[in-house]
């Protein structure tokens, strides 16, 4: 009997705690969701009768128009594009390779080569000296500046490693029996098992690629050369560079609010099938450091 | 270095003995041009930097060459107030927002953990993590927007709820900027902290659940003699694995912080950003030494860390 009436206190303790739960996560959905559709409801409200509407007046996508129709607005998409692409692909060549050769265990220098990987995570020369050398390495103002030095990302590299170390080594000796080479071993067969791995790096490459700012900020002067965060930026700071979508009646701020969707659109539309690798990535990385 | 060369005079001479040097370098030769890329990134980018180091012993402008000046430099940093200004106020974000991040992603990932509802679940995940995907400069002009004191949305909200008279500039009053800061990073990381904990946490026996529940523990007990415990050391993990990126704060606040405040939001990284590359006369020796400063008490950190980690897990975090 008393047990009974225990279970049934217990019972309705679990749901009043349900109750809480959900709407405490209703409150974090709409905290963290609210802003977002903020700016999307008004990037398409031409007029700018903001007011606090969740919803449209008079939907349009003119701001969007301007934002591909404007060379200085949608060439920083495509430099970001191009920087995205191109640094993902040498982000996955410079990991690939080095822990390809981190895991040969017997060979002279491999410890070496993975302390002076490693010195880079606990010292380095810092933000001025690392311009210096940019500069008389003749890459200011290149997008090689951007790209070449985030392609060595050694947190990501180690990762990479640490999967590499995980193929069975018995596949490797069998391989190298049926006289493949190094290369070969390394295009057929670390390669092809390790595409949960490439899929979740290339991820965090490609994120980190559209993503960059500071190194645009530091080594990039000609706006020729600025990526879609760095116009994002200077649009939203001085509403001058928007004279072209004020002549056309458009409000000033729905063109800011329409960059900003425009800056996190390309992620949007991969986020949902790719969450998976993205979680990956970092637990690979949580367990096995 | 010293391997890829002998590879390169060793090419002629034939197999020798068992395992000795050569041979073995000899095997592995295509390895070596194989790493060759990574170790001239890792040479240009990277170690030629640190012979820069140098120039925190000089006086060093574009306009003219660099003349040593021994300690100079770091005896001006000693007596610059903006310095220890920045010092300070790295410390100070850096360790309330790390204090922050861990108890609320923890009390988070608790709660995402009793949620019983498979695909409720998942929705929660995937919409929580999506903040940390974006950029710096994206979360910055969101935010930018939605608190701006003419016609942002929080501003109208609460204006027209009468909880205010005047619109608050929150991110230009001294008093508003960090707390907004660390509202704005915790929007955009709080997510992304839960992982490392709901993976610690799918891993306790379920058979601990049980053995309590038969004791007679409900779910509240349960969870503090049961989950807090289990939790521990990945909560430890996290801190001194963010310990030692303590000083590395940068873009979050160079997108945040403006000439106004200052005095409560610059940082070491931004106050170097300034004085090299944004100032009418740029001063690579003096900056060069505040990076220097910056990176040393770093090192000590990371080392410190992974002392640390040896001793909590067995384990360091290189």
């Amino acid at each position: 009997m008393k047990e009974k009436f225990s279970f049934k206190k217990q019972y309705r303790a679990r749901t009043i705690f349900n109750i809480f739960n959900f709407l405490f996560f209703t409150l974090v959905l709409v905290a963290v969701l609210i802003p977002l559709i903020k700016v999307f409801v008004d990037s398409l409200d031409a007029s700018g009768s903001y007011g606090i509407r969740l919803w449209p007046q008079n939907p349009s996508f003119s701001a969007y128009k301007i934002i591909f129709s404007t060379t200085a607005l949608y060439q920083p998409f495509l430099i970001s594009l191009y920087v995205t692409a191109l640094g993902t692909f040498l982000g996955l060549f410079m990991c690939t390779i080095g822990a390809y050769v981190l895991i040969q265990f017997e060979m002279p220098g491999r410890t070496l080569f993975s302390y002076l990987l490693l010195f880079t995570m606990i010292f380095s020369g810092g933000l001025v000296p690392t311009y210096l050398v940019m500069k008389d390495l003749h890459l200011l103002n290149t997008l090689w500046a951007i790209v070449l030095p985030a392609s060595l990302n050694v947190y990501n590299l180690i990762l990479m490693r640490n999967f590499f170390e995980a193929i069975p080594g018995s596949l490797f000796e069998s391989a190298e029996i049926d006289g493949c080479t190094p290369f070969g071993i390394f295009t057929r067969i670390v390669l092809p098992l390790s595409k949960p791995a490439l899929a979740s790096i290339g991820l965090f490459f490609a994120v980190a690629f559209w993503n960059e700012y500071t190194n645009f900020t530091i080594y990039i002067s000609n706006p020729k050369l600025f990526n879609f965060q760095v116009k994002l930026r200077s649009l939203i700071l001085d509403d001058q560079s928007l004279a072209a979508a004020s002549s056309e009646g458009i409000y000033a701020k729905t063109v800011q609010n329409a960059a900003i969707i425009v800056a996190v659109l390309p992620f949007m539309f991969i986020y949902p099938f790719c969450q998976k690798y993205f979680v990956t990535g970092i637990t690979m990385g949580a367990v096995k450091e | 270095m010293a391997n890829i060369n002998s590879t390169v005079t060793m090419k002629k001479k034939p197999l020798g003995g068992k395992s000795d040097l050569r041979t073995r370098i000899w095997k592995y030769r295509y390895f070596y041009i194989m790493f060759l890329p990574v170790l001239v990134a890792l040479i240009l980018f990277y170690y030629l930097p640190m012979v820069g180091i140098r120039f925190a012993f000089y006086k060093y402008t574009p306009f003219a060459p660099p003349t040593f000046v021994g300690m100079a430099n770091f005896k001006r940093l000693w007596s610059t107030p903006s310095f220890w200004t920045a010092f300070r106020n790295t410390l100070e974000i850096s360790l309330v927002n790390l204090f922050l991040s861990m108890i609320i992603s923890i009390v988070v990932a608790l709660l995402i953990n009793e949620i019983g509802h498979l695909r409720l679940k998942k929705t929660v995940q995937t919409i929580i993590y999506l903040p940390h995907f974006l950029s710096w400069v994206v979360v910055a002009s969101i935010f930018m927007i939605v608190l701006s004191p003419q016609g942002g949305f929080v501003n109208q909200v609460l204006l027209s709820l009468g909880i205010i008279k005047e619109p608050i500039y929150f991110l230009a009053e001294e008093k508003w900027w960090r707390p907004v800061y660390f509202f704005i990073s915790r929007w955009k990381e709080t997510g992304w902290g839960t992982i490392i904990y709901l993976a610690t946490l799918t891993s306790i026996s379920p058979e601990l659940y049980e053995a309590a529940s038969i004791d007679g523990a409900g779910r509240f007990k349960q969870t503090l003699y049961i989950t807090i415990p289990s939790i521990m050391n990945t909560v430890i993990i996290v801190l001194i694995l963010n310990l030692a990126k303590v000083l590395n704060l940068f873009e979050s606040v160079f997108v945040l912080y403006n000439p106004l405040v200052y005095h409560v939001s610059d940082v070491i990284q931004t106050y170097v950003y300034r004085l090299a590359l944004n100032a009418n006369a740029p001063d690579y020796g003096f900056s060069t030494a505040v990076g220097l400063f910056k990176s040393v008490v770093s090192c000590m950190l990371v080392l410190f860390s992974n002392w640390a980690s040896k001793k909590v897990r067995g384990r360091g975090i290189l």
